[in-house]
């Protein structure tokens, strides 16, 4: 049971992080924080077959959406 | 038998030696995967930080890794045992070929937590103190200093160095 306490009050912490780091691109380890935690969350909430799944999903979604955001900050398709 | 606090502690040393051991050898900290990554490791340096540690948290967050695969097969363990767990590691693959990453390093990573966690599931763990372990193991190194946590990376990255040879 601490367990689920636990990984909620690091995703509070995490984005208590996001909102007061000012550079955008330093937010974004704090936000993969939060994704780890809420995955964890989902599959501490509901357990069963499915769930993993479920909990992939949000994972892998959250990964794109950072890697899209940092990649269009960092200017678009060009090479690094 | 160990309390649960002090099994979650013991479990997030063990996913953070799984998972930082496994980024490093598979050269995660030498360069970032997409430009992204880049970017980040740049502001890491900006901040005080190193550039290859950088990279290695910018490789994190731009793609599933060695990390996301210990989760995830934390979690498949808990769902469903040991299928669970080689289940996720197929959907971490999944994931690094959406994220346009090799994936080596998540699905190796995931396999070898796999077998990590349902060894210590026998052994009196549950699946849930891996689960809040590795919670605590990520956070120790992208959500309480980058500047230290990626300057520990560059460290462990010129060992790796010096043992199998620069890249």
């Amino acid at each position: 049971m601490i367990a689920i306490y636990l990984c909620a009050a690091i995703a509070v912490y995490a984005a208590l992080r996001v909102v007061t780091e000012r550079n955008t691109m330093r937010k974004l380890p704090f936000f993969n924080v939060i994704s780890f935690a809420v995955t964890a969350i989902i599959v501490l909430l509901l357990p069963g077959p499915i769930t993993i799944l479920a909990a992939a999903a949000y994972f892998v979604g959250s990964t794109l959406e950072s890697n899209a955001i940092a990649s269009t900050w960092a200017g678009g398709m060009k090479k690094p | 038998m160990l309390d649960e606090p002090a099994r979650i502690l013991v479990a997030a040393a063990l996913c953070w030696i799984n998972f930082v051991a496994i980024d490093v050898f598979f050269r995660l900290p030498e360069s970032g995967g997409v430009c992204g990554a880049t970017a980040i490791a740049e502001e890491v340096e900006k901040g005080g930080g190193n550039l290859h540690g950088g990279f290695m948290l910018g490789n994190i967050v731009s793609s599933p890794d060695a990390s996301a695969g210990t989760l995830l097969a934390a979690c498949g363990v808990y769902c469903a045992g040991l299928p669970g767990g080689l289940f996720a590691a197929l959907l971490v693959y999944i994931g690094n070929r959406i994220c346009y990453d090799p994936g080596y390093a998540g699905t190796t990573g995931a396999i070898t937590a796999t077998f990590l966690v349902f060894g210590m599931t026998q052994l009196g763990f549950a699946a849930t103190d891996f689960i809040a372990g590795m919670v605590i193991a990520i956070f120790t190194l992208q959500g309480i200093s980058h500047v230290h946590s990626s300057r520990l990376i560059a460290r462990l990255w010129e060992i790796r160095n010096r043992l199998l040879g620069e890249p």
